[in-house]
């Protein structure tokens, strides 16, 4: 998780808007590209998964865009990709080839944790009453996000404590 | 597409899905040099991206720029032969460590040396990985591989002091640990006006060792920035790149604070000269031509 050059003191209601929606598109594409990863892989219940998460994460940000768009309209944005870095997207380096849904379901609540630790995290620079409560509901859902994921980890059976190499051959020397 | 708009990072992105082991650190990379591509803003089709062959190489298929997956090792002999055909092209290089420093480390001294407007990302992971976990170049002493069975016997090259010492204008090191960071770095390689090199330590998810993944890379990683290093000092940035294998330091080594001529520039001002002299394309065979 990384930020580049944002003034969060002086943060307006629309440029906090705009990273929260900045946030949950990253999340949407590098949860489509784990689930191409895992397609790639034969890995089709992990893709099923981040599939699932990436249609929460669009929701989410269409949401905000909505209400970005009543608030501000067409006014251009002044904030971009660049300033955010795996805010909510999960790191790259969590996805694994024949990952378990168990291991998908983890990857996606760390992520979630991480989420919700940025937006505790900026609260105390915040001297904007509106974006801290923007931030406040956001770290909020976050919360509701973790507890989505919780409810989908409970629905599989008992963890069988094999490892995903369990599964694997080992690589073999060409 | 004009070079007016505004790009973005997902416009240098092409539709072919990456290939790599899930976790494999080049899926940050290509991430990383989206960003910077988008920060240059040079519309893709004024882009060149050239490989040679290995994982890494994969990346110019990934991006929307002209790509030429080449051959093992040849990658900046054909960067070097693109870039005079079309001095305009922006032109970038990749390739992993073996492919630059084992079986085109020859190619590098000589493009320095030419001091050609070329970027040379090169993915350093200490292993060949797409050829099953055989020692590579950078690979540590000690390294038990399938081909070393108990353990290196070699020093591994260090890149960063190899291209310093054949007076490379600009030399940095990245690492997906820092996405933005490592974003910042291969832009500011290719604004650099001469040759530029970027060592990215990308880990191989499924060859490298424990401590070569994202969380041993992190706990050795130090911003060059923050030591108070200064760029412009190419004799502490050879002492500095000496920890290489032990620390990771992040960020410009050497910035060559008055970069000379390029090669492209040298050879057009060449040709300005002799211009005036030169005889019209119908009697160029004169010159071989005994009077």
């Amino acid at each position: 998780m990384a930020i580049r050059g944002i003034d969060f003191a002086n943060l307006s209601l629309m440029d906090a808007l705009d990273l929260a929606i900045l946030i949950e598109e990253e999340a949407e594409e590098r949860y489509e590209e784990f689930a191409a990863q895992m397609d790639q892989h034969r890995t089709p219940v992990a893709a099923g998964f981040f599939r699932y998460m990436a249609g929460n994460e669009s929701k989410h940000g269409l949401e905000l865009s909505a209400r970005r768009a009543q608030l501000f309209s067409d006014e251009p944005r002044t904030v971009s990709r660049a300033m955010i870095y795996d805010i909510e997207a999960p790191d790259y380096d969590a996805a694994r080839a024949f990952m378990s849904p168990r291991k998908a379901m983890e990857a996606a609540m760390a992520s979630e944790v991480k989420a919700h630790a940025f937006f505790v995290a900026a609260l105390p620079a915040l001297k904007n009453a509106e974006v801290r409560a923007l931030f406040e509901e956001l770290r909020d859902e976050e919360i509701e996000h973790q507890e989505l994921v919780q409810a989908e980890l409970a629905k599989l059976p008992p963890d069988s404590g094999l490892s995903d190499e369990d599964f694997v051959d080992e690589p073999a020397p060409q | 597409m004009s070079a007016t708009c505004e790009l973005q990072p997902k416009d240098y992105k092409s539709d072919l899905k990456p290939i790599w082991c899930p976790g494999c650190g080049d899926f940050s990379v290509v991430q990383g040099i989206y960003r910077a591509l988008a920060a240059i803003g040079r519309p893709a089709h004024e882009i060149a991206f050239v490989s040679g062959i290995g994982c890494s190489s994969r990346i110019p298929g990934y991006t929307t720029a002209y790509g030429f997956n080449s051959v093992h090792g040849r990658s900046l002999p054909i960067a070097q032969g693109i870039k005079m055909a079309n001095p305009d092209l922006l032109v970038l290089a990749a390739g992993g460590d073996g492919d630059g420093f084992s079986i085109g480390g020859g190619h590098i001294a000589h493009l320095i040396r030419r001091n050609m407007d070329i970027t040379y990302l090169v993915m350093d992971n200490q292993i060949y990985g797409l050829t099953k976990g055989q020692l590579s170049p950078t690979s540590q002493k000690g390294r038990v591989t399938c081909t070393s069975k108990y353990g290196s016997l070699e020093e591994p090259v260090n890149p960063l002091l190899y291209v310093l010492a054949y007076g490379a204008g600009f030399v940095a090191q990245a690492s997906p640990t820092d996405l933005v960071g490592m974003a910042a770095v291969i832009e500011e390689a290719i604004r650099y006006p001469g040759f530029a090199f970027v060592n990215i330590q990308s880990p191989c998810v499924t060859y490298g060792e424990e401590a070569q993944q994202i969380k041993g890379l992190k706990a050795i990683q130090e911003s060059l920035a923050s030591l108070g290093h200064d760029s412009t000092d190419r004799l502490a940035a050879m002492d500095l790149a000496q920890h290489y294998g032990r620390k990771m330091h992040l960020g410009v080594f050497y910035r060559n604070p008055e970069p000379p001529p390029t090669y492209g520039d040298l050879v057009r001002e060449r040709q300005d000269l002799l211009s005036k002299d030169a005889l019209p394309r119908e009697r160029i065979l004169d010159l071989f031509i005994k009077k």
